[in-house]
């Protein structure tokens, strides 16, 4: 039973995950699931980081918009091929986790999580006032497609697949790392660093492999964005991303891929309700929409004091229970 | 000579802020050993409870005590709705609500007060003072007085007073603090509550000289949060002195450099600072607490 779970579960979801843009018809529909997946990309990188290392990221976002404006700037003012400015989306997302992550190694709670938000705010800054390659507070636009050789992604449904191909990817990386060695590295730096230490876990290697990683995924995410919506702005990469990316994790839960993945979809998803159910009336989704941020805090406040393993630890409880009948 | 005077005139300006809120984080940290993320919403509830209790009808003075009671009421709630229920008090945990808990009362803020800047006059009429060629604001005397009696004040509740015995007692050790009939959970409500007040005054007393909106939390919790650090975690004294340097630092590279990096000198000085000596300028070589 539980074999067939693990294994069971993750294939059909994958089919039907892959399956979605022959069935749905309505191009603002598949946009939306790409977001989804955009966003699944971003919080599989910081479960790893979050949920497996215990290392908080108050300024994921920093990340996505290092992606995005390398991607953006390569294909429109250097008119490099998008596979190349996707890669390297995904380079400097990396070196950026890097330049975070080196002098951050003796840091650990709010010391991180303040080191990381103030990063954020320096990339939101830098993102603003840089306007000779960021296009300042107006953003880039103009930002071509995806494309592979001559192949240009236009349509929905490409771009779809697209995204969740790479997320699909990240998703099996994230699933094969935690289930071997790192995995088991990375939940004893979550227990105790210096125990981690003692039972000879490279604590720093780890650390650092670990927020580079999660790094370049963001940055993927965010050059994926870019480019299937073609407009990028200083006002995507705020605090308030930051902290909806954390929500997302924290929602999802410690420990756990499947849980973060599921929240981020949910989360997602809570924006686009008027997509999702047809007869919504107007009012009630411009409710939901102004009280989303809310949302997002409570839904930390809520988990982190009633049920602080999330979605995650939920699941695992109800499958032993299961498991014991 | 005269330009730098008034350079470092709206340094300090800036750095007495500053210094509020640092003691915030401070007051918050010697009592539970993690940071308060929701220190710059009590700023900011300073000065939008101000506007709203003025708009209500009452004068300028009542409206200002109005709005610190409030926001240390709304402070001591946020302790006993969201953090006092963390059993363990594991600071990570209190991290995630305050950071959850500062999302919502911006939220709330604008949901109730509108999404609009606004603004308190001044707490006294009269033009500003000359100084050797540096003019100095009514206000500005004002915001410096409103820190030197926050400071003295909570100097003289640590020294002399048994609250304060018993507060200073719950943070350095809170086991021996109960053996010796210390209620440390009520002192903790109680430091949630102080921080409030002192990041309420700190938004009160700038809302006239610079406008006030839901969103300007964020922004002085890291300025706040920078001079605590460059102080020292946790040490008053060394907050106050944290605030006053980032506020000079900060007014020297606008007028000497550009305005343009203002901002990013509390970012540059708190990355730097976490990175290089994190225990802050005036503090000793203390290990962190495991």
């Amino acid at each position: 039973m539980g074999r067939w779970l693990r294994i069971g579960v993750p294939v059909v979801a994958a089919l039907g995950v892959a399956a979605a843009p022959l069935l749905i018809t309505d191009t603002f529909l598949l946009k939306v699931f790409t977001y989804v997946g955009i966003n699944v990309l971003v919080v599989v990188g910081l479960a790893l980081l979050f949920g497996y290392a215990g290392q908080i990221s108050l300024g994921h976002a920093a990340f996505l918009g290092l992606g995005a404006y390398t991607c953006a700037f390569m294909t429109v003012q250097l008119h490099a091929p998008w596979l190349l400015a996707f890669a390297c989306a995904g380079i400097v997302a990396a070196l950026g986790g890097l330049l975070l992550a080196l002098p951050s190694l003796n840091l650990s709670g709010h010391y991180l999580a303040m080191a990381t938000l103030a990063f954020g705010e320096l990339a939101t800054l830098a993102f603003r006032e840089g306007s000779a390659v960021t296009g300042g507070v107006n953003g880039l636009t103009g930002i071509p497609f995806p494309s592979i050789g001559p192949f240009e992604l236009r349509s929905a449904a490409a771009i779809y697949w697209l995204v969740w191909g790479v997320a699909g990817l990240a998703v099996l990386i994230a699933a094969n790392l935690t289930a071997m060695r790192p995995g088991r590295a990375m939940r004893a730096l979550h227990g105790s660093e210096l125990g981690a230490a003692a039972s000879g876990v490279d604590v720093v290697g780890v650390k650092v492999r670990v927020f580079v990683l999660s790094a370049a995924m963001a940055g993927l995410a965010g050059a994926l964005y870019a480019s299937a919506v073609g407009f990028i702005s200083p006002s995507l990469y705020t605090l308030q991303a930051s902290v909806g990316f954390l929500a997302m994790a924290v929602v999802g839960g410690t420990g756990s891929l499947a849980g973060p993945i599921v929240a981020a979809a949910l989360l997602t998803l809570v924006g686009y309700l008027d997509a999702l159910i047809p007869g919504l009336p107007r009012a009630t989704s411009e409710l939901i929409q102004t009280y989303e941020p809310d949302m997002y805090g409570l839904a930390i406040i809520l988990v982190v004091l009633f049920a602080p393993g999330g979605i995650g630890s939920m699941w695992r409880r109800w499958r032993g229970a299961g498991e014991a009948r | 000579m005269s330009a730098l005077l008034q350079f470092l005139i709206a340094g300090l300006k800036n750095g007495a802020i500053y210094a509020l809120i640092a003691l915030g984080f401070t007051i918050v940290f010697a009592a539970t050993g993690a940071i308060n993320f929701a220190q710059g919403e009590f700023f900011m509830l300073g000065g939008m409870l101000g506007w709203w209790f003025l708009h209500l009808g009452l004068p300028l003075p009542l409206a200002v005590v109005a709005s610190v009671a409030t926001t240390a009421g709304i402070a001591a709630l946020l302790e006993l709705l969201a953090v006092r229920p963390i059993g363990d008090g594991d600071p990570l945990r209190i991290i995630m609500v305050t950071i959850g808990a500062s999302v919502v009362l911006r939220q709330l803020a604008e949901h109730v007060f509108g999404p609009d800047e606004l603004s308190l006059p001044p707490f006294a009429a009269g033009a500003s003072i000359k100084v050797a060629g540096a003019a100095i604001e009514i206000q500005t005397l004002w915001i410096w007085g409103i820190t030197l009696v926050a400071v003295v004040g909570l100097a003289i509740l640590y020294r002399y007073t048994s609250l304060g015995k018993a507060m200073r007692a719950t943070a350095i050790q809170r086991e021996a603090a109960q053996l010796v009939g210390v209620d440390t959970r009520r002192m903790v409500t109680i430091a949630f509550a102080l921080a409030g007040a002192l990041g309420a005054i700190a938004g009160l007393a700038v809302a006239p000289l610079t406008q006030t909106a839901f969103d300007v939390g964020t922004g002085i919790g890291v300025k706040g949060f920078s001079a605590a650090i460059l102080g020292g975690l946790g040490n008053p004294v060394a907050a106050v002195g944290g605030g006053l340097i980032l506020g000079l630092l900060e007014s020297l590279t606008a007028g000497y450099i550009s305005p343009l990096y203002k901002d990013a000198v509390a970012l540059v000085v708190l990355l730097g600072v976490l990175f290089v000596r994190p225990q802050g300028l005036f503090g000793g070589s203390r290990k962190e607490k495991v």
